[in-house]
This record gives structure tokens, C-alpha cells and sequence, in this order.
């Protein structure tokens, strides 16, 4: 042991200990290899994140292609969702540089719309798009998220219309013709025979819509259908207006009760893709990125499937709906010069607004692009096999001027869960009590939305920058 | 005394590098005070100063005294995260210590064949990860197609009782399920402090005991109980700033939520929810300073505790 310490004491100068020349070697180690990591990436190179791997292949090979063309290079790198948003999150709270360009998901960018609107970490992209006609050219519904008082954060990357995806090969062995369907009510009443107790155990086999009370995507995209939501134009809460109202108790007399119509087949889930394969739920929520999915997911349904507008909620009313939302954004941390800015532009405008990316877009992940100049593309007339040989793009550009606007509210996430709340409490009374009809559901209903809206309106009286005054 | 303790004595201290005795101790305590200075002490009073403000940025920052504190007296989702906390913490104490304590004594049963296949067999859940285990027990608890459904029907079946395949464990039995699936964690790990305890239970005291006509629940009360106190006390304490703190186990279960109706919201989850999804980090501070001052009390309760048994066996 003595001449161990003799050892290392003759290896080392006197006046360093073994302890502190540990540390300073580990100090060192983990500099080199910072400063190595850095050191990979090209002098000026800029870099983009994504979130999504489907975005991140689509984009590979064109930007490498963008560097190959002698421009400003740039290097891409896919984080997961989470990781992403709190490094977003992080550098614009603290002013620090992430990324030079992020793509971001529509709940993530919201949460940067907290503060003053001067503070918001994203360049204001209002008066480029102006200038550039892009506000034209771009179907407007796909700003909205993207957008707060009045300044637009974002290019957006699709326009996500939902329609109604169906078990074509059942409803058309049970002799059902969807044309004949207009409304929610027309649908149920259509489609009731497939409800049948064939194996006498008590219980309908299948039932007619994928939806529960706790999945708050399902609530959103009939809100909005409705013309309901959680906020108003000026941002103000809207959770117990008459329409929220009207919904959440026709939502819970599909859930509950003997007219029982909807049942959980969780999206994303080995479990839920099972019960849609064994058709236990007849129609699901299909946006237009959902067809991929299920394409890979559940691929014995290729050809069983068909797609159809969303039934309204009155005659006449809106076919269709919004689910999910992605845009580019150019945080102010990359932007030093003028000559910054209008790199990262191109580069924007060529991974998003070019005819190729509305291609790829399509072909690769089903999404339709919100550029309208290219909705007559015969791309979008191409057979599509997952659903029958319907021209899927077709029907969803069709329907794409009609997507609702949505909000871009910091709280819009909060508002929802408690939106969800008050949809899982009425749906449990309804069980609980056995009261099932509309005056009852509806009176109880505001109650539980009135709740909603107190913590909402709580939250944002906490907000000094939005609510103009300390609470 | 060795030479080579020798060397390391005051005289040769000061002369090497010219550092006194005096300072000696100040230069290796060096690194760690100022990395506590840095990453402790600082973001402990920032936090307190946070907790005061209602921030979105270096430029977007603004005192609002305690107002964060008093939002929180008057805010129903703090008060029911609160009351879920503290079911849970009830259930891993009613619930988790009793069985642990009871899988200890079973194990530590003379003559019994397998005690360590069965100890590292029960143990082993705790070095799964609180992440894999959450995402295991989210499948195990679906409608329809989880385990925890089909195995009940299964088993029930034969009694004549049709288990309903829509039980709702992760909708209308949300703390039954974050119980669960923490016994399956924690039991083990608690299991081996009480373990350990147990085999330092004084045997002679124990075959006084039986010489006395003590029967064995007589044994268990009179003498392991007192001599297991201390480890007892340790395993509670634990327990319950453990279970204050339970954070990942409905993150995942939920899938990033706080699960239907709010049933799964935890103190830190709601914590998080508030610094990190809505960005309100002034609001997040005061919640996390609430949680502090929790735990510190409990912390003090059982100190106190403690100190009486101490004083009494005294």
C-alpha cells in the first residue's frame, strides 16, 4: 500500500493530490470530448430538429441534397417529443441557442405564447408571409395554432382534415349505403344492425364508434366539428358555452346507457389495434396521417377500409375536423443578422412549401400539404389500396377549407384535460344515477364545465402577461 | 506509527506547496462546497425567490409577493393531488410495510429451504425500473386484453362469476392500480431492511421468551417489535417521503397525464405540470416548497418519535 502511494506520489508533482488529479483528468476527458462534438459539425453549418421519424427520413435525403447544392449546410437531428419541447422550452426561458430551425408539435409551441408576446422564443414570421403572399397561398385554418395576438410564429406543415375511417367490408356485407348518412344521428341510426348480439352473451359484438370520455383528442375533434372549443378569438375561456355543453351530453349517450354506441379501442396500443383488427369498433377518427399509421400498425385491415366525412351534428353542419399540427419555427437565438434570417428562410420554404416536399409528404406519411396552389395535383386522385381504392388525398383536400380554426391559448392543453374532467364525471354520474336524458345530462353538464372553466379562469389570473394585472 | 504515516503528518503539510494546517482542510473541502454552494444552496434560494414571481423568461419577469402560495391554498387541483398523495402514502404504509414485514418474518424462518432464491425472486422487481414496470402495468391493466382482466375472468370462471373484461382499473380504479403496481415494486425492497432487522433480534431474548411461556405473537410483540423499532421507523420515514414524491409511476401509467378525473394527479406530477407544460415555473417553485415543508414536517414527527422511545428506553 506504502508503495503504491510511493508510486503514484513519484508519478504525480507533489502538490497534486491523487484525488484532485482524478478529477482534473475527468475534467479534461469530458472537455476534449465536448469540444470533439462540436468539432463535428461543418464551420457556419446550421441545424434542425424534428421530432417525428417519419419527418426525419422524409427529410434526410432532401437536405442532404440541399447541402450537396453548395448553400448553407445544415444538419438535421431527431429528438423525441418530450426532450425536444423542454430544450425548446429551456433556451427560449433562459435565452440561450437551441436549434436554427425547430419543427414542433402544435401543443409544444402553445406553451411558448406565455409571456408578453415580445418574449415569445420564435421570429415573428407575420410580415414575411405578407410580403411573400403566403398567407394567400396557404389554407388559412393552418395558421391558427400558430398564431397569438395576432402575429404568426410559424410555416405551417399540414393541414390534418379528420374524417370518418369505417369496417367497409362489414357495413357493406350488412347492406348499409353511407350516402344516405348526414348526421351523427343518420350514422348511428344506419349502422345499428352491425350492433347486434350474434354470439347471446348480452352484449353488442362490435360497436359503432372508437371514442371513450378519457381520450381528450376524440373530445377536441368533436368540439371543434360543433363550433365549441376552449377559448374564444381574444383568448378568453369558452368551456361551459352552450355548444361544450350541448356535446359533452350527446357524447355521454354514446358512452353510456342503453343507447351505447361508442367503445374504447386505444390508438397506438397493441391492445387497441387488436380490437379494431377483431372489429369490435366499427369507425375510428382517421386525420389524414392516420392512414399511414394504421397501414403499418394493423396491415390485415389494407383493403377493409373506407373513409367518408365526418357525420355533422346538425343538417347542413360542418363534415369535417382538426387532429394534430406540426410547423417550422425559427427561434431569435439563430437569428444574429439579416443574412441569418434569410438562410434559414430558404431553407423553410424549401423543405415545406416546394412541389417535391407536397409529394413526399403525401406519398410517405398520406398528409395532405396546405399549400393550395397544389391541391389539384393528380397525386391526390391516386387509388389509395388501405382504403378500398378510394383517392384518400382527394377526399381529404375536399374537405381541408373546412377544417375549424383552432387556438393557440397557452392553457389550451389545461383547458382540455379539464374539458375531459367534466366529460369523465358526467359519464360516470350518468352510470351511477341511470338518467340518461338530454335535459338532465345537459343541466348537469354545465355544472361540471362551470367547474372547468373556474380552474381555467384560476390559471389564467395567475398569468400576469395575459391577464394584465398581478392576481 | 509507520514512515509512511509519517510523512503525512502537520510538518510535512506545511511544507509541501507551503499550505498550513489551517487551511489544509478548507482546500479538500474546496470542491464539494462550492459545487454544494452552486448546485444546492443556490437553487434552493432561487427557488424561494421564484416561488415569488411570475416568470417567462430573462425579460418577462415579475414579483408578485405570495401570491403563489395563496393560488395554491385556494386551488382544487393542489388539494386533490394532495389527497391522492396521501391515499397512497397510506396504502404503501397500511398495505406495503405490513406484507414486507410479513414476507421478512416468513423468510427469516429457521429450516426454511431456498431463502435466498426466494429473496433475490422478490427483490428483483425493485431493479426493474420504475419506467419499465409503469409501462408493464399500463398493459396489464387495459380493458379488454389486459392481464389483470382476463386472469380474474379466468380465475372466476369456475366460481360461476363472469369478471366484467370493461373494469375500468386505469379509469374508475385509478389508486387500486398505482397501489398495486407499487406493492409489486416496493414490497421486496422494503422486505430486505426488515430482513436485516430480524436476524439482529437477540436470540437469547428470544428463547427467554419461550422459556417464559411466550407464544409467538407474545415474542413478536414483546421483543421483535422493540428491536426492530429503529429500522421501522427508518423504513416509514422512507416510505413516506418516497411515496410523496411519486412522480413516474402515473406519468406513464397515464401516458403524461394526470389520468382520468385528475385520480392519478401526484404533488410532483402536478408540480410538473404547472413548471413544465403550462411554464408557470414561479407557481411549480411554490408547489415544490409546499411538498418541502410536508416532508420536513414528517421528517420531524418521526425525529421526535424517535427521541420519546429513546428518552423512554433510557
Amino acid at each position: 500500500m506504502e508503495e503504491q502511494q510511493d508510486r503514484i506520489a513519484g508519478f504525480l508533482p507533489e502538490w497534486l493530490p491523487p484525488g484532485a488529479a482524478i478529477v482534473t483528468a475527468l475534467a479534461i476527458g469530458s472537455t476534449v470530448m465536448l469540444l470533439a462534438g462540436a468539432a463535428r459539425q461543418t464551420p457556419n453549418e446550421k441545424t434542425m430538429w424534428t421530432f417525428a421519424r417519419p419527418h426525419y427520413l422524409m427529410y434526410e435525403p432532401r437536405i442532404a441534397a440541399w447541402n450537396k447544392s453548395g448553400r448553407t449546410p445544415f444538419d438535421l437531428r431527431l429528438l423525441s417529443l418530450p426532450a425536444m419541447e423542454r430544450r425548446m422550452m429551456a433556451s427560449f426561458l433562459g435565452d440561450v441557442p437551441s436549434a436554427d430551425v425547430l419543427e414542433v408539435e402544435r401543443r409544444g409551441v402553445s406553451r411558448t405564447f406565455g409571456g408578453p408576446v415580445e418574449s415569445v422564443g420564435f421570429y415573428d414570421l407575420t410580415d414575411k408571409l405578407k410580403e411573400e403572399g403566403l398567407l394567400e397561398a396557404i389554407n388559412a385554418p393552418s395558421f391558427s395554432p400558430w398564431t397569438t395576438r395576432g402575429h404568426i410564429f410559424g410555416l405551417p406543415h399540414d393541414v390534418h382534415p379528420v374524417m370518418l375511417g369505417y369496417r367497409a367490408d362489414l357495413v357493406e356485407a350488412a347492406g348499409i349505403d353511407v350516402s344516405k348518412i348526414e348526421t351523427w344521428e343518420d350514422f348511428f341510426r344506419e349502422m345499428k344492425p352491425l350492433m347486434a348480439d350474434n354470439d347471446k352473451d348480452g352484449k353488442p359484438d362490435r360497436f359503432l364508434l372508437n371514442m371513450w370520455e378519457t381520450n381528450q383528442d376524440h373530445l377536441e375533434v368533436l368540439l371543434l366539428q360543433a363550433g365549441g372549443g376552449f377559448f374564444d378569438e381574444q383568448e378568453r375561456p369558452t368551456l361551459d358555452s352552450a355548444i361544450n355543453v350541448r356535446v359533452l351530453a350527446t357524447i355521454t349517450t354514446w358512452l353510456a346507457g342503453p343507447a351505447r354506441v361508442a367503445a374504447d379501442a386505444p390508438n397506438f396500443t397493441a391492445a387497441g389495434n387488436k380490437l379494431k383488427a377483431d372489429g369490435y369498433v366499427v369507425s375510428s377518427f382517421f386525420p389524414d396521417w392516420m392512414g399511414d399509421i394504421w397501414k403499418h400498425e394493423i396491415p390485415s385491415l389494407g383493403g377493409k377500409m373506407k373513409l367518408m366525412p365526418l357525420p355533422a351534428w346538425e343538417k347542413g353542419g360542418r363534415r369535417t375536423s382538426v387532429w394534430g399540427g406540426t410547423m417550422l419555427g425559427i427561434p431569435k437565438t439563430a437569428v444574429r443578422t439579416p443574412k441569418d434570417f434569410d438562410v434559414l428562410w430558404e431553407f423553410c420554404k424549401e423543405l415545406y412549401i416546394s412541389d417535391q416536399f407536397m409529394r413526399d409528404l403525401y406519398r410517405e406519411g398520406g398528409i395532405v400539404t396546405p399549400v393550395k396552389k397544389y391541391w389539384s395535383d393528380p397525386i391526390f386522385d391516386e387509388p389509395n389500396a388501405f382504403f378500398s381504392g378510394q383517392p384518400a388525398g382527394r377526399l381529404y383536400i375536399n374537405l381541408a377549407p373546412l377544417v375549424p380554426n383552432r387556438n393557440s391559448s397557452p392553457y389550451n392543453t389545461f383547458a382540455m384535460y379539464r374539458t375531459v374532467d367534466a366529460l369523465v364525471k358526467l359519464a360516470e354520474e350518468a352510470r351511477a344515477t341511470g338518467k340518461y336524458d338530454m335535459p338532465t345530462l345537459e343541466s348537469r353538464a354545465k355544472v361540471y364545465l362551470g367547474e372547468a372553466q373556474r380552474q381555467v379562469e384560476n390559471v389564467l389570473k395567475r398569468n400576469v402577461f395575459l391577464s394584465g394585472g398581478a392576481s | 506509527m509507520s514512515a509512511g504515516a509519517a510523512k503525512t503528518g502537520p510538518a510535512s503539510s506545511s511544507a509541501t506547496g507551503g499550505f498550513t494546517s489551517k487551511s489544509a482542510p478548507w482546500l479538500f473541502l474546496a470542491p464539494f462546497l462550492v459545487c454544494f454552494a452552486l448546485f444546492t444552496v443556490y437553487p434552493l434560494v432561487q427557488s424561494v425567490v421564484l416561488s415569488m414571481q411570475t416568470t417567462f423568461g430573462p425579460g418577462a419577469t415579475k414579483f408578485v409577493g405570495l401570491s403563489n402560495y395563496r393560488g395554491l391554498m385556494h386551488d382544487p387541483l393542489f388539494w386533490i393531488a394532495l389527497k391522492n398523495t396521501a391515499v397512497y402514502t397510506l396504502g404503501s404504509l397500511f398495505i406495503q410495510l405490513p406484507i414486507a414485514l410479513g414476507l421478512a418474518l416468513v423468510l427469516e424462518t429457521p429450516g426454511l429451504k431456498g431463502r435466498s432464491w426466494i429473496r433475490l425472486l422478490l427483490f428483483s422487481p425493485s431493479m426493474v425500473g420504475v419506467v419499465f414496470a409503469s409501462m408493464m402495468f399500463a398493459l396489464i391493466f387495459e380493458k379488454q386484453t389486459g392481464l389483470a382482466n382476463q386472469g380474474l375472468r379466468a380465475m372466476l370462471a369456475p366460481l360461476g362469476i363472469e369478471w366484467n373484461l370493461d373494469f375500468g382499473w386505469l379509469q374508475q380504479h385509478v389508486m387500486s392500480a398505482l397501489i398495486v403496481a407499487s406493492l409489486w415494486m416496493f414490497v421486496g425492497f422494503n422486505m430486505t431492511f426488515f430482513s436485516a432487522a430480524l436476524q439482529n433480534v437477540r436470540k437469547d431474548l428470544l428463547e427467554a421468551a419461550v422459556v417464559d411461556g411466550a407464544g409467538p405473537i407474545r415474542r413478536f410483540f414483546t421483543v421483535t417489535v422493540p428491536a426492530i423499532r429503529p429500522v421501522a421507523g427508518f423504513v416509514v420515514l422512507m416510505s413516506v417521503i418516497g411515496s410523496f414524491q411519486l412522480f413516474e409511476l402515473p406519468f406513464i401509467m397515464f401516458n403524461n397525464t394526470s389520468g382520468p378525473d385528475n385520480r392519478a394527479m401526484t404533488i410532483v406530477l402536478y408540480l410538473f405540470q404547472n413548471g413544465f407544460e403550462t411554464g408557470d415555473l414561479g407557481y411549480a417553485s411554490a408547489i415544490g416548497w409546499a411538498l418541502a415543508i410536508i416532508l420536513l414536517a414528517c421528517a420531524g414527527i418521526q425525529r421526535l418519535t424517535a427521541r420519546g422511545e429513546e428518552a423512554g428506553a433510557a
